[in-house]
């Protein structure tokens, strides 16, 4: 799994890429969005367009992610879950809790909505 | 094509599970699966053999899980063995699907390979250890 982050305006975009299994790189990400927080970089858009395999592993860490920045007045935005991932969440109704875009610069817009 | 059960012995190591996740994916394809549903065959796969780490073998890397598969006419069989005697219901009696355990950052797993698998039921092996059946209808 890679972890590329990029400000746009000032929304934090966090995009994975490859297998999200389990293990220590989940650590790394719950820390990128601990430091988002840090940094008060309390937009976040976590872009999932290159993730071609994700358990519930990466469901925990994304509720975390969400978790975090909701504490500190901040939202997590899904962008480009591919079809198999927006499965997991509709499974685990985590639908209900996540806004999803496909586009990215209405993702982006929906920050200032 | 039918194969008669086939073992993997895997120790309580999260990191065992990719190698696993391509194995689960090398069956489905000598199966038949279809290209699109072998991540969905492997995520139910790799989510009850983290269980069975976690909760059945207390991650304890000296112990093992044992998988065994078989292709069998209209259908693949997983048995997932652990080395504990846990109660998955009791264990995982939750619904992280509801309320304020929507918001838990775990205990997913088994909603999940429900939900991606026809049939998944939790049991004993004669020894009285725990065993996790998992069946993959093949079309």
């Amino acid at each position: 799994m890679n972890i590329k982050q990029e400000m746009k305006d000032d929304v934090l975009v966090i995009s994975l890429s490859g297998k999200i299994i389990g293990g220590p790189e989940l650590i790394e990400v719950k820390d990128v969005f601990k430091k988002a927080v840090e940094q008060d970089r309390l937009k976040v858009l976590l872009d999932l367009g290159k993730v071609n395999w994700m358990d519930s592993s990466g469901l925990g860490v994304i509720v975390s992610g969400h978790t975090t920045l909701s504490r500190a007045g901040g939202a997590l935005r899904i962008l480009n879950a591919t079809k198999k991932i927006h499965e997991l969440f509709i499974i685990t109704k985590l639908i209900t809790i996540f806004e999803t875009y496909t586009d990215e610069q209405k993702a982006l817009n929906s920050f200032g909505e | 094509m039918i194969v008669q059960p086939i073992e993997i012995r895997l120790p309580s190591d999260s990191s065992v599970l990719e190698t696993l996740q391509l194995i689960v994916e090398a069956i489905g394809r000598s199966a038949e699966v279809e290209e699109d549903d072998l991540s969905l065959l492997s995520i139910a796969v790799v989510e009850l053999t983290k269980n069975a780490i976690e909760h059945g073998n207390k991650s304890n890397p000296e112990k093992h899980v044992t998988i065994s598969f078989s292709i069998l006419p209209n259908r693949i069989r997983f048995l997932i063995d652990d080395e504990g005697s846990w109660e998955p219901e009791k264990a995982l009696g939750f619904n992280p699907g509801e309320g304020k355990e929507l918001l838990l950052t775990r205990g997913r797993g088994v909603l999940i390979a429900r939900n991606l698998a026809k049939w998944v039921e939790f049991g004993l092996t004669p020894e009285g250890k725990t065993r996790v059946t998992l069946i993959w209808p093949l079309t």
